[in-house]
């Protein structure tokens, strides 16, 4: 097996891979800015330096040479060189900053350049805190500046799209926003311009920097040049924690961290995903966050009154015990989770109503082959795998103009806003809503409305387009005690530097709602139909156990990449 | 770029500026289509082509404002927006309307020394414009640049991306402009290293005819 030594320490390797990204994947840090694994190596920070030399082999005998020490010879190239566009190969070794005073003195130079013309505004800096440049700086930077005229003066507070702001004088020029938009997203709208002490990136004159996915250039970008027009000055990174979850404004199912400060959500940052997203995730995906934290329904409502949550069970379960049940039209949702949806489809079957239906949101030509989906739920594909199937809204208003449907029972849906039915269609059947916020307009023609948590505050399961199956954890808390959720709160909030801000029993902006795991089988307990689960990972067991297109799928397994359904989900 | 040092600020370029080339304007004829089409064809990618496409325009309209620096990107096959960088880059490719003779006066290190602040200053003051500035009949830009390579016949200036006058002095400059005036080019001159003198009868330009063969005097005659 060929080998390389770093650092005194051999190292195995199969193919051939470019040294830094070798040595990222075993968790020895080199330090780097411009290198991003997705996109082409420029080499142009000059932060990644090492030492690379080749032991000395004996020409004739292949035989690696000893010297006097008895150690092999290693013959260093006489400079420095970029470890992002160095390959590895056998009998290669390398010295890092840990054993090279070269290297460590090279680094500590390259900083002090490029802090040279960097604005030390951390203070004010939205990168501040999550900053390679500014960790870097306390790691390996000189201790102070020998600079001692005018910093170059760029333009700052440039708009350079509806969404990203720049500020030249923070950018150190690594240029990953400009191959991003050439490379990743090909809308060629950046460029690096002027040059030497001038340059900075921009978009050409007539040019707005408007891309679907504009901005991903914020996350890449090293230091607090690019930053989002939306975020700016709203947290600290160190204010905020991170969920690990995925985004649920289209079918693809994006993975996502949620940032959450004082129980909102603040930002949608991409989380690496390999097989959905890799590093990247669209526009609409990060700014789809503010319906988790404003309108929402707050307590339950019973005849639009406030109402107890035991009242509100009661009133629902009272309207299900008073029509016959094949009249009762059960509302699956594409917005809800496996789990919620599978509760609603067994107090279905329990009742003897028929089989729930889901209302698709099917947005054509919105989609664009990448992380973006004509379709805008997060789970039709798990509707579909549970035998949820979409909605034929003409039958069903016929069926409830000639009064075949006397009740609806909706699920964390709007099938009024959606178009399905009017509220003069309803006439006086009864209606039951499992609603998020109060602008729901079924919810205004609803006897029962039943607050219910997002997909922020749950815990659930998600199937995207691809039929790949993927886990949502909460990220915020919501009113009332539920240990199950306060226990997954307890494991899946990150405080990325561990300060008590924003602990999970942090009591502000708290909505009194509940998880469909929760608020349905009180329901069914109400109709005689007994739904006990320790938590949501019990229903997916069950689901796993009954439904063949769901094998082998767990919480264990999803992890925190997902898993794809079987083979014979795709094809049913 | 003394100044830059003093006031070390960069300006924003206009972000949505109004065309300066009038639609019916904006267009390469045939002809040039096919040169830009030459050049392409002698890289590897259209990338490499696109100076030589740039030239090309700013020889066509005179400079570079943003619709031809798209034109030309089109032309090329190459995104607009790597053109206007590498448009930007370059000094010598002009992002504003110039006067019609560009006279790129070098103050770098060789040529201050030997009086090229001096040859600046006398121009600015023959032209009554600063650097930077074009004078108002709309005939001359005097501009400040850095190192032209021709540090051997110091001080030295160059006319609009053009042939080099060396060896300036205050009376060669009063001729220069009097004959730009009327219209009159200075003649290319080759610097010729020793090496070079009998090959290609000291030219070491192919383009171009050698019409002043140009020896480098002693340095007593231009240091006074």
């Amino acid at each position: 097996m060929p080998t390389i030594t770093i650092d005194g320490v051999a190292h195995e390797f199969e193919a051939k891979q470019a040294l830094l990204q070798f040595c990222l994947d075993r968790g020895i840090e080199v330090p780097h800015f411009c290198y991003h694994p997705a996109m082409s190596v420029p080499a142009n920070c000059r932060q990644c330096l090492v030492e690379v030399g080749m032991t000395e082999v004996d020409r004739e005998t292949r035989q690696v040479k000893f010297g006097e020490d008895g150690k092999p010879i290693v013959r260093f190239l006489p400079k420095l060189q970029t470890s992002c566009s160095q390959e590895i190969a056998d009998g290669m070794v390398v010295r890092t900053h840990r054993t090279s005073d070269l290297v460590a003195r090279a680094q500590k130079d390259t900083l002090e350049l490029l802090l040279i013309n960097h604005p030390l505004d951390c203070p004010i800096c939205d990168q501040a805190g999550h900053c390679p440049l500014q960790i870097q700086a306390y790691k390996y930077g000189p201790e102070g500046s020998r600079f001692e005229f005018e910093k170059t003066h760029k333009p700052k507070r440039i708009e350079l799209g509806p969404r990203v702001m720049l500020d030249g004088e923070r950018c150190i020029n690594c240029t990953r926003c400009v191959r991003f938009t050439g490379e990743v997203s090909k809308s060629h709208q950046l460029t690096i311009i002027e040059r030497g002490v001038r340059n900075y990136p921009m978009t050409p004159p007539g040019v707005v920097f408007d891309e679907p996915y504009s901005m991903n250039v914020i996350d890449i970008c090293p230091v607090g040049a690019l930053t989002s027009v939306d975020f700016r000055f709203k947290a600290r990174v160190w204010e905020m924690s991170k969920t690990a979850s995925i985004t649920v404004s289209n079918a693809k199912g994006s993975n996502c961290w949620y940032w959450v400060k004082d129980n909102r959500v603040l930002k949608v940052t991409p989380r690496d995903n390999e097989q959905v997203n890799r590093y990247w995730l669209p526009d609409e995906d990060r700014l789809d966050y503010e319906r988790f934290n404003d309108g929402r329904l707050s307590g339950p409502v019973v005849d639009g009154r406030p109402s107890s949550w035991d009242a509100a069970y009661a009133a629902a379960a009272e309207v299900l015990g008073s029509v016959e049940p094949a009249s009762i039209l059960f509302l699956g949702s594409a917005h809800a989770s496996v789990e919620d949806n599978w509760l609603l489809s067994r107090l279905a079957t329990h009742l003897g109503a028929p089989a729930p239906v889901y209302i698709p949101h099917v947005d054509p030509g919105h989609g664009d082959g990448w992380l973006r989906t004509d379709d805008r739920t997060p789970n039709a594909r798990g509707c579909e795998a549970l035998g949820i199937l979409p909605i034929d809204a003409d039958s069903v208003r016929k069926r409830l103009s000639s009064g075949a449907v006397k009740a609806v029972y909706v699920l964390e849906e709007d099938p009024i806003a959606s178009g399905v039915f009017s509220a003069d269609d309803l006439g006086s059947a009864p209606v039951i809503v499992h609603a998020w916020h109060t602008d729901n307009r079924t919810l205004a023609a609803a006897k029962v409305g039943l607050p219910a948590a997002m997909v922020v505050e749950t815990i659930g399961t998600f199937v995207n387009e691809d039929g790949r199956a993927q886990r949502v954890r909460p990220a915020k808390a919501i009113k009332g005690v539920n240990r199950t959720l306060m226990m997954e709160v307890g494991k899946s909030r990150h405080d990325l530097h561990g300060t008590p801000f924003d602990r999970w029993y942090d009591e502000t902006n708290l909505v009194d709602c509940q998880p469909g795991w929760v608020s349905l089988p009180a329901v069914a307990a109400r109709c005689g139909l007994e739904l006990s689960y320790r938590g949501p990972k019990d229903i997916l067991a069950e689901i796993a156990g009954s439904n063949e297109a769901f094998r082998g799928v767990s919480y264990e397994a999803m992890g925190e990449s997902g898993v794809r359904l079987q083979e014979t989900a795709q094809t049913a | 770029m003394a100044d830059f040092i003093k006031h070390p600020v960069v300006e924003l370029p206009e972000r949505d500026p109004e065309p300066s080339v009038p639609a019916d304007r904006l267009f390469f004829s045939e002809e040039e289509k096919a040169r830009i089409a030459t050049y392409v064809s002698r890289y590897p990618t259209a990338d490499g082509a696109i100076m030589r496409a740039l030239w090309l325009a700013q020889e066509k309209f005179g400079w570079l404002p943003p619709e031809v620096i798209r034109l030309t990107a089109d032309t090329v096959g190459i995104p607009y927006s790597q053109a206007y960088g590498v448009a930007t880059f370059y000094s010598q490719y002009y992002k504003r309307k110039m006067g019609t003779h560009v006279l790129d006066v070098c103050t770098c290190f060789s040529c201050q020394v030997c009086g090229g602040y001096d040859m600046l200053h006398h121009l600015e003051k023959k032209l009554g414009i600063r650097k930077g500035e074009t004078t108002p009949d709309g005939r001359f830009t005097i501009q400040e640049v850095e190192c032209l390579g021709a540090c051997g016949s110091a001080p030295m200036m160059q006319v609009t991306n053009g042939p080099y006058v060396m060896n300036l002095t205050e009376e060669k400059l009063d001729t220069l402009v009097d004959a730009l005036q009327e219209g009159r080019m200075p003649p290319f001159a080759s610097v010729t290293l020793p090496q070079d003198q009998d090959e290609m009868g000291g030219n070491r330009r192919s383009d171009a005819p050698s019409q002043e063969i140009y020896q480098a005097p002693p340095v007593s005659q231009t240091i006074r």
